[in-house]
């Protein structure tokens, strides 16, 4: 077996080992935990292909899980379409928030892409509060259909159908090379014949889309959404941890970030709610620590692949400033 | 129509107090390249700081002020260096490790602020809190709190003072040159890490400050942080990022949003509009409103 | 790299394997699950609901336990914390129902959380009491397994603005404001509905962004000086905008809010600020209630509160102790022992709907249809005022035990 494909073998592997748990596993809650675990996977590997690939941070992540998330909603809701067909739907809707979002926001560079998202993100919370249509404050209560199993098939088949996907695209396809082009240099990319638009806007895609197909099983699963919940700021919040201290640049990164920090959290949550606050200050340490012990993440460090490093310089967009300015200072 | 000259007022004071958040973040960034996640928890800290001063020395919290300033500019002068070990080194980018080391701060900061003290809401007694100036000429009228009238005078002086140390003191003139040619400020003698730890302690004191405002005018829990890292991350990209100038008129503007549509308008749509029209700016000037950002 | 995943994969087996092994063994004690946001934006009023629930259990346990046919079961708390999140709310039950097999579940602070948590608990057929969530929403759900200690604030939230209605002279025009989530807009919305039926002309109502400097609005309300300012909001947001409103000088005839005026952070922040203002609540230590388990009147429970958590009991408190005991009394009722069977729960939802028992709480009687839908209609909300620092009850008239102080005293004038 070439190296080449190793790394699809074993992830193949332990799809198929997942899938096959719930035979002998019939414990709901361990499921529950499991298809929350695969969700934060799916979100974290989702935000890392904009941000670890491409090098642009999107603050407005968790947008695009909302999104999908009312729109399937609405479907189930008050069209009766079944949930099958309305959480495709829900990533439809990812898909068209993206390009009409995308198409002013990826000409801004660094940070101002980051707010932008944010604002807009931010926006959409806010038309969510005041529509009636999305019920407002209230939220949305879905027809209840509590089958762990469904849940954690969907939710397995999804992500990792996303992953497939990814892996193929980024590590594979030569769209992965040019988006990394464009991370390392995108004025440069342009003279090689990438279009940085057309590519950017493919990774957009690529990024938010599973965010609302998750978003839409959300809504069916936890069979209540409101603006607080699905469009509020915890979503992008968490992906981002989890993705960059795994590891930006990799898929396998926010893949073991999201594990780790996924069943700390539930771990300290079943077992040590009385110390919620410690919770917070631990997780504070960890993310500080991981800073000056692990600046490429966890993986990054432990593989020696330093893309994230490049990933943030240009999803910040420092450096090339500060780099030309020196050149033009001589 | 006779509502305008408050609706303008309001808006401004509402302004003033978007600049004192945002102020010193941007110094903080235009410096050392730092986004400073704990922006928030800096004001939190400084306005329980300054709640418990005051519940102890029942000394009005405006005078308390420079006790603040000085205690936190102490904390982020010493605490300057730890920081500046994170970010500089081979591996990594200053920019990145500094937002998430100061993302890891904040929870820990606000995770020890809810450990020590709980989860209560608190406000701060101030006696400039206590009434407005109040103008009336027959169909008008304005009516100006006292405190909100110092948080702009407030907010108005730092930046007038910031202003001044770096364009005309030698300090300042140091700092400029760090912050644009931070290798070669070396060269000339310039010790980049004692005015990076000076520049951080002002930041931290300022925010502090700020956070002894705000419980003056507000009301101040350990979790309000988040909030305000939002709003100074806001207010200071769309004056455009390290251009402290720019700072007053978008605090300014987002202000008078505000303002004008929780008086014209339905208030509930606010914040929709706010974040919209924010959005909309970032398009159009991609580097802030005067196109002057880092 | 293979080793990873392997060791990944392997600390699932085992961690599932090993938490799903709880055999249902017979038990000399009740399990009581208790879900509640212990973290989190909600973190505030979530601790005020495990507080009363503690002090329930602690209280019980004291005799003894719960006496089912003449032997004592004592009674476990088991917490899962919703961090102020649906999905970890439904997480929890989940957890409670499946790994700890909990008999009965004490529920969360918020609505939010309690439409996630319901129908996970509808599944597995586990009533729950919740000693919060005043919002109307629930109730018009109408889940068989849920009911409420509270009722929600549009049966309460008119009771103050009758009282006001009927002062002579009463407030003839009001500005009614709200928060933009599901219970201050609730709360907005019933002293809009009363104030229109009394006849009181609502100038302006609004929804407002929740959390924002209101100072704009403020300015509008002050230049149409309506008579009555009443609000819809949480914790912070009261003491805002009293603050604000002494900023721009305004002192209205009255002001009203809802919960959040009783509470301790509400007095310490605003000080004389505070007198005078008006709220509702459906308990104070005060009234004349004469409980027929553990605390025999409300004194005495408030008492009790005080001597163990220093802080001053509040009607969410009440009622969350209010809850354990109207499961306390459905047990009873049932016979049931624990661990208690599928049928042993159906038999509990029958009673408890028929229940009607007096708490130092007040009358715990659950509607069976409506809108009220398994909310406790058996209380009289009442009218409060901050007056001398403490909370008065100053109407309807069959409870009032102080005369409403009406119009407020302006602002400059308190010393």
């Amino acid at each position: 077996m070439t190296t080449a494909h190793r790394k699809p073998f074993i992830a193949g592997i332990a799809v198929l080992v997942l899938a096959a748990l719930p035979t002998f596993i019939h414990d709901t809650f361990f499921l529950r935990v499991l298809t929350e675990s695969i969700m934060w996977i799916g979100l974290a590997i989702a935000w890392d292909v904009l941000a670890g690939y491409t090098g642009y941070l999107n603050f407005g992540h968790g947008a695009f899980f909302g999104a999908g998330a009312y729109i399937t909603a609405f479907l189930i809701k008050f069209a009766g379409v079944p949930f099958l067909l309305a959480m495709p739907a829900g990533g439809l809707a990812a898909a068209l928030l993206a390009l009409v979002s995308g198409i002013p926001t990826l000409r801004l560079k660094g940070a101002y892409f980051a707010i932008a998202t944010w604002a807009m993100a931010r926006a959409l919370q806010q038309l969510a509060l005041v529509l009636d249509i999305t019920g407002g404050p209230d939220g949305m209560r879905l027809p209840p259909y509590l089958h762990p199993q469904f849940f954690y098939y969907v939710m397995l088949i999804l992500v990792a159908g996303t992953f497939a996907l990814m892996w193929y695209l980024l590590e594979h396809a030569p769209f992965g090379l040019k988006v990394k082009a464009i991370r390392e240099d995108e004025a440069g990319a342009m003279s090689l014949g990438i279009h940085p638009t057309v590519i950017k806007m493919q990774a957009y895609l690529l990024s938010t889309v599973p965010a609302g197909l998750i978003g839409g099983v959300y809504a069916y699963w936890i069979t209540y959404i409101d603006p607080a919940s699905v469009l509020g700021d915890l979503v992008t919040d968490q992906a981002v941890v989890m993705a960059v201290f795994g590891g930006l640049g990799t898929l396998i990164g926010p893949i073991i970030g999201a594990i780790i920090i996924y069943f700390f959290k539930t771990l300290f949550w079943a077992y040590l709610s009385d110390y919620q606050v410690l919770y917070l200050i631990i997780l504070g340490i960890l993310i500080a620590m991981s800073v000056v012990f692990l600046p490429n993440g966890l993986y990054g460090t432990l593989t020696g692949r330093t893309s994230g490093k490049t990933a943030i310089e240009k999803g910040l967009a420092i450096e090339a400033k500060a780099k030309s300015k020196e050149v033009a200072h001589g | 129509m006779e509502l305008l000259p408050q609706a303008i007022v309001d808006g401004i004071l509402i302004g003033g107090i978007y600049i004192t958040i945002a102020i010193g973040f941007s110094l903080a960034y235009g410096v050392m390249h730092i986004i400073d996640f704990a922006v928030g928890e800096w004001i939190m800290l400084g306005a329980f700081t300054g709640y418990y001063l005051n519940l102890w020395s029942h000394i009005d919290p405006m005078l308390l002020l420079p006790v603040v300033f000085i205690v936190f500019g102490v904390v982020g002068y010493l605490i300057q260096p730890l920081i500046h070990r994170v970010i500089s080194g081979k591996k990594g980018n200053p920019v990145l490790m500094g937002l998430v080391f100061t993302f890891g701060l904040a929870l820990v900061f606000r995770g020890s602020g809810l450990t020590v003290f709980g989860f209560y809401s608190h406000s701060i007694p101030a006696a400039l809190a206590r009434n407005s100036f109040f103008i009336e000429s027959g169909n008008f009228f304005l009516t100006i709190p006292h405190i909100r009238f110092t948080g702009l005078f407030y907010a108005i002086l730092i930046t007038v003072i910031l202003q001044y140390i770096l364009k005309s003191t030698d300090f300042g003139r140091a700092v400029r040159a760090l912050a644009q040619h931070r290798e070669s400020a070396g060269l000339m003698g310039i010790d980049a890490r004692r005015i990076s730890s000076y520049v951080y302690g002002i930041y931290v004191g300022i925010s502090a400050m700020t956070g002894v405002l705000i419980g003056c005018i507000f009301s101040i829990t350990a979790q309000m942080g988040g909030e305000y890292t939002v709003m100074a991350f806001f207010v200071v990209v769309l004056a455009g990022m390290g251009y402290l100038a720019g700072v007053p008129w978008a605090a300014f503007l987002l202000g008078l949003v505000q303002s004008f549509f929780m008086i014209y308008f339905n208030p509930s749509y606010t914040l929709l509009a706010v974040f919209v029209i924010l959005f909309t700016i970032l398009l159009i000037s991609p580097r802030g409103l005067f196109g002057k950002g880092v | 790299m293979k080793k990873a995943f392997l060791l990944v994969i392997a600390l699932c087996l085992a961690l599932g394997m090993t938490a799903g092994s709880h055999a249902e063994e017979a038990r000399d004690y009740f399990k009581i699950g208790v879900i509640t946001s212990l973290s989190g934006s909600l973190a505030t009023g979530g601790n005020v609901t495990k507080r009363g629930y503690d002090l329930w259990a602690d209280e019980v346990n004291k005799a003894g336990g719960i006496d089912i046919k003449g032997k004592k079961y004592p009674v476990k708390l088991f917490y899962g914390d919703a961090q102020s999140e649906p999905s970890q709310g439904a997480s929890a039950a989940e957890r409670l129902a499946t790994q700890e097999k909990v008999d009965v579940v004490l529920g969360p602070y918020s609505s939010g959380v309690t439409l996630a948590v319901a129908p996970v608990l509808e599944k597995y057929k586990i009533p729950m009491i919740t000693g919060s969530a005043e919002s109307p929403l629930i109730w018009r759900e109408k889940f068989r397994y849920t009911f409420g200690t509270i009722p929600p604030v549009n049966y309460t939230g008119s009771t103050p603005i009758q009282t006001l209605a009927k002062l002579n002279p009463a407030p003839k025009s009001a500005i009614i404001l709200g928060s933009n989530d599901a219970f201050s807009k609730a709360t907005a919305e019933a002293f809009q509905d009363a104030a229109t039926k009394a006849g009181i002309k609502v100038m302006k109502f609004n929804i407002v962004p929740s959390g924002q400097d209101l100072i704009p609005f403020l300015s509008s309300a002050k230049a149409m000086q309506p008579d009555l300012i009443a609000f819809g909001g949480h914790d912070e947001e009261l003491i805002n905008l009293v603050k604000g409103l002494r900023q721009i000088n305004f002192t209205p005839k009255a002001l009203l809010m809802h919960y959040g005026v009783t509470e301790p952070a509400f007095f310490e922040s605003l000080k004389k600020d505070a007198e005078q203002v008006l709220g509702a609540a459906v308990w104070t230590e005060s009234v004349h209630t004469k409980g027929e388990l553990l605390w025999p009147n409300a004194k005495a429970y408030a008492d009790a509160a005080m001597k163990a958590y220093g802080v001053p009991a509040d009607y969410t408190q009440a009622g969350s102790s209010a809850a354990g005991i109207a499961f306390q009394v459905a047990l009873m009722k049932a016979g049931a022992t624990p661990p208690l069977s599928e049928a042993a729960r159906e038999s509990i939802i029958k009673i408890l709907e028929d229940l009607k028992v007096e708490t130092f709480y007040g009358t715990i009687d659950f509607a069976n249809e409506g809108q009220f839908y398994h909310a406790n209609i058996g209380l009289t909300p009442l009218t409060i005022q901050v007056q001398d620092g403490k909370i008065a009850v100053v109407g309807p008239e069959t409870e009032a035990q102080a005369k409403i102080q009406y119009p407020m005293k302006p602002w400059q004038e308190r010393k």
